[in-house]
């Protein structure tokens, strides 16, 4: 699974000026040509030993404009945004911030993702809350299960089972008692984008 | 002590047991929490921010909002929430540009944030509101023997521009108040560990590596229970502790408390009203370990 970065990535023609600009723009991002390679996010990360490339490894090749291995790698889906690496970053730069906003802008550009469930969970999330204005977990775990596979509805039936037997599990969704605000909310968020 | 209560999602759901405990304990302590009404989800930290940060901030911004006219700080329970809501904070306080354009967002809501109202986990008000010695003083049960691995998770002492109620690397406020239970705290290096909450949906066996140190670690340390106070990072080490098990090949069968359930017990309060039938792994040793206890400091 791990990728090492090979020096061929690094030509002229695989690496793009405009993006390092680009991910200035993004909050997390506005310090990106800050960073001295310490490595402490690297050393800090809880999640490291599942990524394809370290969170320094990623800050350096957006400082190179390695547009497409940045948005293709496992790393920025895998950052679960525990902040211990900003915590302490001696450059204060806001790494899980700028993880986020590498995903948007992976979904944005249609990149093919490295964990194919991770953009559909993004998707779903947004959906049920457009809808409810609350987490509904039941219906998030329906829309993203793989029901061809039997071992992962098997996986799914016994932890259900687990949570239905505790009283954890609510079928009906939690609501708002008035959604129009709600409404008016994703209607309006989705029209302005968030350029700073 | 008043304060306008934040459930967020989970508690409503998976992690009732937390809020019927907090109920309990606060009755005790005459700290109340006001619902707000109508709430939304906090804007969630990643889910919805990494799909569209502006979206996430307005939902964060309509619940600071509420509360708002309420005249009344925040106080939730999770510390997912607690992180979502307090950034929403700083980020409008900070950004004067974003701002406008989150009045614009939610102007249809009828809601202007005028950006006065703070956002405080629960065992911050524990820690600075009420006191741990207080709490000590309506200890009835006193939890003597009982060794406790303190889980702070990551979201609620970091990082130090949002959280700044404890110290980011090495957070005593829960271990203070195991020893005003008169429990043991253990020693707990991954006290800040991170248990993988956020990637739980889509890349289980990442998170279940995450969690399975947690767990393995306070066995090491010999604790009867680890305690925590998210909901999040309950669900992982409780709900899913038994994948864990089976993914591993691996035996752990580890209580796990919330810490209004640590204090409910210390507390003297019914466990029913605790909510601890609702835990999946069983209490019950931890119960047995109480109750041999007091049986044995009456015999003396």
């Amino acid at each position: 699974m791990k990728k090492e970065i090979v020096h061929e990535h690094i030509t002229p023609k695989a690496t793009d000026p405009s993006f390092v600009e680009e991910v200035k723009k993004i909050r997390g991002g506005e310090n990106v040509l800050d960073c001295i390679q310490c490595g402490v996010c690297a050393g800090s990360c809880h999640a490291r030993f599942a990524m394809d490339h370290s969170p320094m490894q990623i800050i350096k090749m957006t400082q190179l404009g390695m547009k497409r291995p940045v948005l293709e790698s496992s790393t920025i889906w895998l950052c679960a945004s525990c902040y211990s690496c900003a915590t302490r970053c001696p450059r204060g730069i806001d790494i899980p911030a700028l993880m986020s906003g590498l995903k948007n802008m992976a979904m944005a550009n249609n990149v093919p993702c490295a964990i194919e469930t991770k953009p559909k969970f993004h998707k779903a999330f947004v959906e049920i809350l457009r809808k409810y204005g609350r987490m509904h977990e039941p219906q998030l775990q329906v829309k993203l299960i793989n029901k061809t596979n039997p071992k992962e509805l098997f996986h799914n039936a016994s932890l259900g089972l687990r949570l239905w037997k505790k009283g954890k599990v609510k079928l009906q969704p939690s609501k708002l008692e008035n959604s129009a605000p709600i409404a008016a909310i994703f209607e309006n968020a989705l029209k302005e984008e968030e350029h700073k | 002590m008043k304060y306008a209560y934040f459930p967020g999602c989970a508690l409503h759901s998976s992690a009732k047991e937390y809020e019927m405990s907090c109920k309990a304990v606060n009755t005790i302590l005459g700290v109340e929490l006001i619902e707000i009404p109508n709430w939304n989800c906090c804007g969630s930290i990643d889910a919805v921010y990494a799909y569209n940060p502006l979206l996430s901030i307005a939902l964060s911004t309509r619940n600071l909002s509420l509360a708002e006219t309420m005249k009344m700080d925040i106080v939730t329970l999770c510390s997912a929430c607690y992180f979502t809501l307090s950034r929403a904070n700083k980020i409008l306080r900070e950004d004067a540009g974003l701002k406008g354009k989150i009045d614009r967002v939610i102007n249809d809501a009828e809601l202007k944030y005028a950006g006065e109202v703070k956002v405080r986990h629960y065992l911050d008000v524990l820690a600075n509101d009420v006191g741990f010695d207080r709490i000590a003083g309506h200890v009835k049960v006193p939890l003597k023997g009982l060794k406790v691995a303190p889980y702070y998770g990551c979201l609620l002492v970091r990082p130090p521009k949002i959280s700044n109620f404890d110290d980011p690397e090495h957070p005593t406020s829960m271990d203070r108040l195991i020893t005003a239970l008169q429990a043991q705290s253990v020693n707990y290096p991954d006290k800040t560990s991170c248990c993988g909450a956020s990637l739980a949906i889509t890349d289980e066996s990442v998170m279940l590596e995450m969690t399975r140190h947690l767990l393995l670690n306070a066995k090491e340390a010999e604790a009867d229970c680890i305690v925590t106070p998210c909901p999040m990072c309950h669900f992982n080490l409780d709900a899913k502790q038994k994948d864990i098990e089976s993914h591993f090949d691996i035996k752990i069968d580890l209580p796990i408390l919330y810490i209004t359930q640590l204090i409910g017990l210390a507390f003297g309060i019914d466990t029913k009203e605790l909510g601890l039938h609702r835990n999946v792994v069983s209490p019950n040793k931890v119960l047995e370990k109480l109750k041999k206890a007091s049986q044995a400091a009456i015999k003396t």
